[in-house]
């Protein structure tokens, strides 16, 4: 047998290719600049802000084809830990992460630190508990792994069923996160925005798969980080003289709680599971920044960090990725990568909000409301921020703020350059179509390997599944399309319920799947079929005023009972067969031929075509 | 690839680190934000404690977690002959 070292699988040159798109995207942004100082037309500097990227992704994508499955939905198993890491981890927070986590910040404080630290709580929880395992198996897609280690094809349509309910209302709100995005960049309505944005990404897709998308996100977050660090940095630069926003924003809170106490702002106490984030239209600032659970009560705040952890850990969006990697050891290093930007990522967001709150606090709040800074009215002009109508003196809640305006509302209350401003809307667009295309990717792979390839017995060759799976990502872009402006939720809450009903459908499953060899089919199902079941339920009832649990928290009794649905199914019904056990041990060992590879080779030695 | 007696052990000393990988995490994950509040009377580095430990110790002691698990798994699948083969 031919063996190839895993560092020959790398192609060495990447590090150049993304060295020149990071300087493209830079010339970008200074030659803007440029033409912003010589009176160009902001209509050309806000298209070039937008396509020119745009196109940039789309190029990288389209040049990087694929046709054979492993190249379509694994990336050829080629993706080095670091490229790997950067995707998961800026896919990982997406729009949800910097377009509402930051206004989240913003707004309530310490309490939207849940979702940030849930992101990357569950990046850890996915290096430790399910990459390097479910690369060692190397299935293209969740169902499709569970269908194969139980050996169960209708398992296998049983999980692609269960769980394209949270891939679909993830791709919905990064959707939704896109056309909020691009229309504010380009100034066209959102639908034309997310029109365009999601046809660009399904383009990509369809040539080229998880081989596209990788290469294709990769640019997207060197884009957003990029974008995310510029204005912070330079804000941190005018106010302290050190470039590192992470690091100082401390001193400032110190300066909000101080103003905060002195204008006699009140101290808000939530009921322990209260969790009231602000929403998508313009709110009032309720609380005082440093003081803790005031819109989040304290147990909200646990069972959002742990249910973000849990559904982010196992989530059939990201969790693929592990299988793009070279080998195990590269997959768990990927998400030390995927930790670190993450969290770098989150502590900016954070000192982007801390930097906006200090400028509010200092400049309006305590002033007459008829001689309110220029930038303040200028966001008023845009719908972004406001003054309780009727106000003389502006007390802290009088302030309303759209939420995922605060990213592109701090260049503009710094007195930073339009074309600044620009580019912190084009890094959360970057953002935003990362987590979209990863979504994306992920309901087509489902569709074309688990529901159109799921139980036939002799499935079609390699050909036959690529063109497959290249008409299900257009197919799944426009239900997208249509269902993002059919829904009218708010995409964070959308994002939520995702990572809800992905923890408790998937994060059971997969834990017992490989922490519990004595699992069986029935078990499975059991534990997915409940999971989103109850989740859905209590949602239901909370959304309907029946239950006072919040319907994002629904998963804190959605995912005990799946857990408890596994383990009572799977002791009433027959033990799992003796070569399960050993797919289950074999699964545990990072050693050997990849599991999934295995059986396609095999499958072609005996003349059969690959399952 | 391990065998018998062998894959018994390193499945053991696997979910030994496994938990002590999380256990740790998980507790802080909790107990840090719960005592914000109290902990933002002191200072370091200039930011209150509360807040500090809760939005940068938490980054950091998740970016060690995954660093040291990484390091110590590879050292048990070397240990036990459970590595990659190449």
């Amino acid at each position: 047998m031919v063996v190839t070292a895993r560092t020959r699988l790398v192609n060495p040159r990447l590090g150049t290719y993304f060295a020149i798109f990071a300087a493209a995207f830079t010339a970008l942004v200074l030659m803007a600049l440029m033409l912003e100082q010589l009176d160009v037309a902001d209509v050309i500097l806000r298209a070039a802000m937008f396509a020119v990227p745009l196109a940039l992704y789309a190029g990288i994508g389209v040049c990087a084809p694929a046709w054979e499955p492993g190249d379509f939905f694994a990336c050829g198993r080629r993706v080095p830990a670091f490229f790997n890491g950067l995707v998961l981890g800026v896919a990982a927070l997406g729009g949800a992460g910097f377009l509402a986590f930051t206004g989240a910040m913003l707004m309530s404080g310490f309490d939207g630190l849940c979702l940030g630290i849930g992101v990357y709580a569950g990046l850890v929880f996915m290096a430790v508990l399910f990459a390097p395992y479910l690369r060692k198996f190397g299935a293209y897609t969740l169902p499709s792994y569970l269908g194969r280690r139980f050996a169960n094809g209708t398992l296998r349509i049983v999980a692609a069923a269960v769980l394209s309910a949270p891939v679909l209302l993830l791709l919905i709100a990064e959707v939704r996160f896109a056309a909020y995005a691009g229309a504010r960049l380009t100034g066209w309505p959102e639908s034309l925005a997310a029109v365009v944005a999601v046809a660009a990404v399904a383009g990509m897709l369809s040539a080229g798969g998880m081989r596209a998308m990788t290469w294709s996100s990769s640019a997207k977050a060197i884009a957003a980080v990029l974008a995310l660090a510029v204005p912070a940095t330079i804000v941190a630069v005018m106010l302290f003289n050190l470039p590192l926003p992470q690091m100082t924003q401390g001193n400032i809170l110190r300066i909000i709680a101080r103003i905060e106490i002195t204008r006699g702002v009140p101290i808000v106490i939530a009921p322990p599971l209260a969790f009231d984030l602000p929403g998508t239209e313009l709110g009032e600032i309720p609380k005082r920044y440093l003081q803790a659970f005031g819109s989040v009560g304290s147990l909200g705040f646990m069972f959002m960090m742990f249910l973000t952890a849990a559904g982010i850990s196992a989530s059939p969006v990201l969790l693929p990725r592990a299988g793009t990697t070279p080998g195990v050891y590269e997959a768990r290093k990927s998400l030390g990568w995927a930790v670190l930007v993450a969290g770098i990522v989150v502590l900016t967001l954070s000192a982007d909000a801390v930097f906006l709150r200090s400028i509010l606090v200092g400049q309006v709040l305590h002033q007459p409301a008829d001689q309110l800074p220029a930038w303040f009215r200028e966001l008023e002009a845009v719908g972004a921020a406001q003054i309780t109508p009727g106000t003389d003196v502006v007390a802290l809640n009088n302030i309303m703020f759209q939420r995922d305006a605060a990213l592109f509302a701090l260049p503009v209350a710094a007195g930073l350059p339009q074309v600044l401003v620009y580019l912190a809307l084009a890094g959360a667009l970057a953002a935003t179509l990362a987590a979209l295309a990863a979504a994306l990717m992920a309901i087509s792979a489902m569709l074309a390997e688990d529901v159109v390839h799921g139980l036939a017995d002799d499935v079609a060759g390699s050909r036959a599944r690529v063109t497959v799976a290249r008409l299900a990502v257009p197919g799944a872009a426009l239900v997208a399309l249509w269902l993002a402006f059919a829904i009218p939720a708010d995409p964070l809450q959308l994002f939520l319920w995702a990572v809800t009903l992905s923890a408790a459908a998937s994060f059971p499953v997969l834990f017992l799947s490989i922490w519990w060899k004595r699992l069986n089919a029935w078990g499975a199902m059991a534990a997915l079929c409940t999971g989103l079941g109850v989740t859905a339920f209590v949602a239901l009832l909370s959304e309907t005023g029946a239950i006072s649990l919040p319907s994002a928290l629904a998963g804190v009794v959605g995912l005990p009972c799946a857990f408890l649905a596994a383990g009572i199914v799977t002791h009433l019904t027959p033990a799992p067969a003796a070569n399960l056990l050993e797919l289950a041990m074999d699964l545990r060992v990072p050693g050997g031929e990849t599991l999934y590879d295995r059986e396609v080779r095999l499958q072609r030695l005996k003349g059969r075509a690959p399952v | 690839m391990i065998e018998g007696e062998e894959r018994k052990a390193y499945w053991l000393h696997t979910k030994w680190q496994m938990m002590a990988s999380l256990l740790p995490f998980v507790v802080a994950l909790i107990v840090l934000p719960l005592y914000a509040d109290a902990l933002n009377v002191k200072r370091v580095l200039g930011s209150p404690l509360g807040f500090f430990l809760t939005c940068h110790g938490l980054f950091l002691i998740a970016f060690t977690t995954v660093a040291m698990f990484v390091n110590r798994q590879d050292a048990i699948d070397h240990w036990h002959g459970a590595h990659e083969d190449f």
